[in-house]
């Protein structure tokens, strides 16, 4: 995957906080909360220290807060780490953004096993499924600073809610195309039968790599993997030349989004290489734990 | 008088509560029966709530203890938010009246009933009136058992940390809970000083004194939040159920209905 990173690139949190800065310049409606996990020097905070405002740890509270902001007008964005925001203040992502449908985009970092050593709390490979099954949430997984940017853009500029998950610093130039990031961004045709399906930035990251030794594969990336979204890109995909799609997600298999393809396209063959069922429980980088989780260059290979 | 802090005259108000009384008895009489004695107790602070709402200054009412959904659908009919009489349907199917309020019913904004939220949504609402210079108070209406969940006292922390000088939780402290009373479940000693020590300004009241829940919802509102500790009584205001812990939900038929509101004064 470092093969792809770019030092020119930021991060997906960083890339948040960046483009949501610029966005309040012209946008007042918009404003920027943390469970005191944006760190000390969050741009947002230098810049609109007026509109920034860090809670404390308080998950779920700060997500029913941005609904009473969201209802009065507002624009708020919350962030925290992906398993606080999807499990502990699950509830509230359920009535607050999911029934009450008010417009609070939730920006999690350290989805999946990003947080690497940090360990099994601070891990999150059920957000998707979590998310996923409340309906009226739009959940996107971008890869990269650009495609980030662009959602980010995109959830200011709706009125509905937003889920985005983004890993902790791994930073990547997106794939062309992420400007606009509806739809099936096909990254890579392929002359085979066989379409890799990536989603999120490790997902992404893998399919390229698997692409780069194996180019015969096609390579089509999602960005929104809400039910909605997917209903629709399951439509583009199934229409494609391909037959057997491999859906590489940093993810459980269960509820994740080859689990909703199956389900859409019963017609056609696909596949996970995903997370699995394991508890990750042990220390590294992130390539590392991923790798005790059996997500790796090697699994996607064999899938294919 | 829509547009002052004055508020309807007391008279008015009592009627309100008594004409509301009798709705949420006939909700009782439902196929769906209701949480009485819980309505029952709140209902005076939701009459008194909605005409401080009247001063139409953005004030906010936050119902959180969902479960006495028959109140608020009875204080939203009496209090002119709501069109239609909410009694005969509900419960029933192909209308919102659920046991539990959702933003389908006009003059609900907040889907309440999983207790706790409705605390962070009024905070969210009264943060929104500062943000954007209105004067609206955020008025979150909790059960005493409710306050067993920690999500009440997280976003009491975080109230105090904003100072949100212009959220007011009141507290419907009648003592019952589903299972019984909550100084046997889990009791909630000298919850006046729970609340100061939290930073809150805290008052007591009589929580069937319409006039005393009025002052307590009208005052200056200053840099730290405030709670209302309203002393009521479960089942208030009809004989057989009043202060009663086992009247927490009820179903009765027609007839003890109407027996029941003749008793309604």
């Amino acid at each position: 995957m470092e093969a792809h990173d770019q030092v020119t690139a930021l991060s997906g949190r960083d890339a948040y906080r960046s483009e949501l800065t610029e966005l309040a310049r012209h946008d007042p409606r918009v404003l920027c909360f943390e469970a005191d996990l944006g760190g000390r020097k969050h741009p947002f905070a230098q810049e609109h220290p007026d509109r920034f405002f860090n809670l404390g740890i308080a998950e779920a509270t700060m997500i029913d807060m941005a609904a009473g902001l969201a209802s009065a007008g507002y624009r708020p964005f919350v962030s925290t780490f992906a398993p606080f925001a999807t499990l502990r203040a699950a509830e509230s992502m359920k009535l607050s953004m999911g029934y009450l449908g008010a417009g609070v985009v939730v920006v999690a970092p350290y989805a999946g096993v990003s947080g690497a050593w940090f360990g099994t709390t601070h891990h999150c490979l059920e957000d998707l499924a979590v998310v996923q099954s409340f309906p009226g949430i739009t959940i996107a997984a971008p890869y990269g600073e650009q495609e980030t940017r662009a959602v980010v853009r995109a959830a200011a500029a709706g009125s509905g809610p937003f889920y985005v998950r983004t890993g902790r610093n791994a930073a990547a130039v997106s794939l062309p195309g992420s400007d606009e990031p509806a739809g099936v961004n096909w990254a890579a045709p392929g002359s085979s039968e066989v379409c890799l399906v990536s989603v999120g930035e490790v997902g992404t990251a893998l399919a390229l790599e698997a692409h780069a030794q194996r180019p015969e594969l096609g390579h089509a990336h999602l960005c929104f993997v809400d039910h909605a979204s997917l209903t629709a890109a399951a439509e583009e995909l199934r229409s494609s030349r391909y037959s057997r799609f491999v859906v590489v997600e940093e993810h459980r298999p269960t509820g994740g989004v080859a689990s909703t393809l199956a389900l859409l396209m019963p017609a056609v063959e696909v596949v996970g290489v995903n997370a699995g069922m394991a508890w990750p429980s042990e220390g590294g980088d992130h390539g590392e734990v991923l790798g005790q989780l059996g997500l790796d260059l090697a699994h996607v290979l064999a899938a294919v | 008088m829509t547009g002052t802090l004055e508020g309807a005259s007391l008279e008015v108000l009592r009627d309100r509560a008594t004409r509301a009384r009798r709705l949420v008895v006939d909700m009782a009489a439902q196929p769906t029966g209701c949480h009485l004695g819980g309505s029952l107790s709140v209902l005076d602070i939701l009459v008194a709530a909605f005409d401080r709402a009247d001063a139409d200054d953005g004030t906010e009412v936050v119902l959180s203890k969902g479960h006495a959904a028959a109140a608020l659908y009875a204080a939203l009919y009496v209090s002119g938010r709501l069109a239609e009489n909410p009694a005969p349907l509900y419960g029933l199917a192909g209308h919102h009246y659920t046991g539990h309020p959702s933003p389908a019913v006009p003059g609900v904004r907040f889907p309440t009933g999983s207790l706790g939220h409705g605390v962070p949504y009024a905070a969210g609402w009264a943060m929104a009136q500062r943000l954007s210079g209105g004067s609206g108070l955020g008025i979150a209406v909790t059960g005493d058992g409710e306050l067993q969940e920690g999500l009440v006292w997280e976003a009491c922390q975080v109230a105090a940390a904003r100072r949100l000088g212009n959220l007011v939780v009141v507290v419907d402290r009648n003592g019952g809970q589903n299972d019984g009373l909550v100084a046997d479940i889990s009791p909630l000693p000298d919850l006046d000083a729970r609340f100061a020590a939290f930073g809150f300004e805290v008052s007591e009241v009589d929580g069937h004194d319409l006039g005393a829940l009025r002052s307590a919802l009208g005052g200056a509102v200053g840099d730290r939040p405030r709670a209302v500790i309203a002393h009521t009584v479960k089942g208030k205001g009809v004989p057989p159920v009043e202060g009663k812990p086992g009247a927490h939900y009820v179903t009765i038929d027609a007839t003890r209905a109407a027996k029941w509101k003749r008793m309604i004064r």
